[in-house]
């Protein structure tokens, strides 16, 4: 098996570090008003950001997953 | 190492000649769209999504990608894919805040930007460092189609008596002669539909040799088994080994490069401004990155995870010991009959030409507008017409892509001199791109960040990389996370962090002291002597920065005095160049996005939704810049006289091809009907009989 270094580590590692420079720029963008959420385009796009974030972070647990257990 | 040579058959090399010419066919007929140098260089800012989406697959997964991820996916597995799902973190900054900067500041090249933002100097230092960044990216383009080739061709071969030896060197300068011929007579258009091509046909190979692949291992559940757990796991080791580790190719790569490939790669930044709208920029972003990467991952690496359970299931046919360069090739000659395997190939080496001539393509754009026009302006008094200038600089840009292609052939040689394209690459990166990612991203979304200190920045932070390259122990291993120490070549792609916490760091204090740098300035220019003594700080930080690039004293003197120097330069910066925040900052950060849509358009915005119209169109009298609607299509479009309109031809695969932007003129009364005058009918290059949409920009 694995060690933990070669598994979880770098997952918590790429979404934790990661995800601080993604929310950053969550806020960063709404604080100067470049995400304006009057704007239906402006919400809907607000929406994917966040989707893709989790939508990379599925994808690799259920790879790690995948090469532990199958 | 085994190294290969004379793979596939004749079939194979000509199924090769027949792919180059019609995909050199194909991208020649493009090129008639090319009116104009903004045409030449952004494709006339008018694609839809989809087209720039599919385009900016072949850029990137051509550019080196076959070579260097099957090999890391032979060596690694399918920890090969990280590079390709690490994008995500920066998308917000992206779509939110430099994509719409770039689109509505019309800048037409990253030095422009910083012109804009800070000032002329600053230009020049962009301009230098991306040029450096783009030629050695050319550089990498050329190894890499080398290395694809080279195991295709015989070691030597005699011709009208002659013995000629085939060697890396000799096949890449063939190489850029093709390339270069291509490039100069193609144009961005060219390679946007070349490229479009290309993305389908490369998604296609690349999923075929997987398929293929998978055939001749027996299935998927064989190959799964095949393969030991590390192989299958989909990020690397942490820090282990100092090769191909995760914390390295994070800040490498996830960081660095994601920033650098978002924010300042020239190639894919031309793409974006090609597209009609931020909009459609923003769903040909977030498209590529959720959907093409992860299918591209898969089809840049798979040959080397097949290959790797070749080599377990039978060493005799690919060997453990294939050099990891070569087997993406190797395998797809093991696994293919001929003919496919030369369509493969041709796929893969057309791929990388995609990506260099694009590349070369952005470097002429730079060259153009940050040296060309700049000194043109500088030196000539001469008034030209318009089309006498843009003849003259369409010949200029083909010249500089000529120049720049046998640069990039020169940077091959250090290049060269690493184990894979994929360690070359990572270096390169990790050492060319955080001085400007940093300097672009705080000019972007940190106001406060001033002209004296983004020179700081670049001047500073260069200084201490090059401290880093001599001194990688301690300075790099501080930041190493545990990485092992290779004394060939140290912290590949850690050092990436060291450079970046460098440059931030004198980008956050030059930053901070403005007020104290502003204060000591205008004491210096209350004495006599204040030329004097900036001529001293200028001339004392030059030779200072030649003793840290030649290594001359010990490295605490060296530190000590990177300090001193980039004190000398933001005070001089300060004294010498004048830099009003509200100015320089007003629609050229995130700040004031909605000010950079108001000078875009030129008037005040009109944001109320309206619909997209068909419309039947009408040559008018008169050359204005400006199409007339009736006042009933006007009101479903909610326009007013003087917003701006997009107008396209109705078919929608030719993905905006044909199509125009321009304003509203006064209304009519016919409904249905839009006036357009011959210069649009040209520039649209229009069809008579057939539809237009029309649909309000702003």
């Amino acid at each position: 098996m694995p060690s933990f270094y070669n598994t979880w580590l770098p997952y918590i590692y790429l979404y934790g570090v990661g995800g601080i420079f993604f929310l950053s720029g969550l806020v960063i963008v709404k604080k100067t008003g470049a995400y304006n959420p009057q704007n239906k385009r402006h919400r809907y796009w607000w929406k994917v950001t966040i989707f893709g974030f989790f939508y990379f972070m599925l994808i690799h647990a259920a790879l790690i997953l995948a090469a532990l257990y199958l | 190492m085994e190294v290969h040579h004379s793979l596939g058959t004749s079939t194979d090399w000509i199924v090769m000649v027949v792919y180059f010419i019609a995909i050199m066919v194909f991208g020649a007929y493009f090129s008639k769209y090319n009116r104009t140098t903004t045409d030449f260089f952004f494709g006339g800012r008018r694609f839809a999504w989809w087209l720039i989406a599919m385009s900016i697959v072949a850029t990137g997964v051509g550019s080196h990608s076959f070579i260097k991820y099957s090999a890391k996916g032979f060596e690694a597995g399918f920890s090969s894919t990280m590079t390709y799902m690490n994008d995500w973190f920066f998308v917000p900054f992206f779509i939110f805040g430099w994509l719409p900067i770039i689109v509505y500041t019309r800048i037409r090249s990253i030095p422009e930007y910083f012109e804009k933002r800070f000032s002329v100097l600053t230009r020049f230092l962009a301009t230098l460092l991306l040029l450096f960044y783009m030629i050695g990216y050319v550089g990498i383009g050329f190894l890499t189609m080398g290395k694809a080739i080279l195991p295709l061709l015989p070691p030597e071969f005699t011709l009208f008596g002659f013995h000629f030896e085939i060697t890396l060197m000799g096949l890449i300068v063939v190489i850029a002669l093709i390339v270069g011929i291509y490039i100069t007579y193609g144009g961005q258009t060219a390679v946007i539909f070349t490229d479009l091509a290309q993305g389908f046909v490369l998604i296609f190979a690349g999923m075929l040799v997987f398929v293929l692949g998978l055939d001749y291992l027996g299935g998927f559940k064989v190959f799964w088994d095949l393969l030991p757990t590390e192989w299958k796991l989909p990020l690397a080791h942490f820090n282990d080994p100092p090769g191909f580790n995760f914390v390295g190719i994070f800040w490498q790569d996830g960081v660095a490069g994601s920033v650098g490939f978002l924010f300042m790669n020239m190639g894919l930044v031309m793409r974006f401004m090609a597209c009609k709208s931020v909009d459609e920029g923003r769903k040909a972003a977030t498209f590529n990155i959720l959907f093409m990467l992860p299918i591209s991952a898969i089809v840049v690496g798979n040959a080397g995870w097949i290959g790797k359970a070749i080599s377990i299931a039978n060493p005799s046919v690919v060997p453990p010991t294939t050099n990891p360069d070569s087997i993406f090739v190797v395998v797809a000659n093991v696994i293919t009959h001929p003919g496919v395997f030369g369509f493969i190939m041709a796929a893969l080496t057309a791929a990388l030409m995609s990506t260099v001539d694009t590349l070369l393509n952005a470097t002429a754009a730079v060259y153009i507008n940050d040296i060309h026009r700049p000194v043109k302006k500088w030196l000539s008094k001469k008034v030209q017409t318009w089309k006498e200038e843009d003849k003259q600089e369409l010949l200029s840009a083909r010249i500089a892509t000529a120049i720049f292609t046998f640069l990039g052939v020169l940077t091959v040689i250090p290049f060269s001199k690493f184990p894979t394209v994929y360690e070359a690459h990572g270096y390169f990166h990790s050492t060319l791109t955080p001085p400007l990612v940093t300097a672009i991203f705080l000019g972007v979304f940190w106001k406060r960040y001033t002209n004296a200190a983004v020179i700081g920045t670049l001047v500073g932070g260069v200084a201490l990389m090059i401290m880093g390259m001599y001194y990688p122990r301690p300075l790099i291993e501080i930041f190493s996370h545990g990485t092992a120490y290779d004394p060939n070549h140290p912290y590949t792609y850690i050092g990436a962090l060291y450079n970046l916490f460098v440059c931030a760091l004198f980008a956050v204090l030059t930053t901070l002291t403005t007020k104290q740098q502003i204060k000591l300035v205008e004491k210096i220019k209350q004495t006599n002597h204040h030329r004097l003594i900036m001529s001293i700080f200028v001339i004392a930080s030059i030779i200072i920065f030649l003793l840290i690039a030649f290594n001359v004293l010990s490295l605490i003197v060296l530190f000590i005095l990177t300090f001193i120097m980039v004190g000398m330069v933001v005070i001089a910066a300060n004294y010498f160049i004048q830099y009003n925040e509200e100015e320089k900052t007003d629609g050229l950060t995130v700040w004031s996005i909605n000010k950079a849509k108001e000078y875009f358009k030129g008037s005040k915005l009109n944001e109320r939704e309206g619909e997209k119209i068909k419309v039947h169109w009408k040559l008018k009298e008169g050359e204005d810049d400006t199409i007339h609607f009736s006042k009933n299509d006007m009101k479903r479009m909610a326009a007013e006289v003087g917003d701006l309109v997009y107008i396209s031809d109705a078919r929608k695969y030719f993905g905006g091809l044909k199509s125009v932007h321009t304003i509203y003129g006064e209304p009519h009364d016919e409904d249905g009907i839009v006036y357009i005058s011959k210069e649009h009918f040209e520039q649209g290059q229009f069809v008579k009989g057939k539809l237009l949409t029309a649909e309000k920009e702003m």
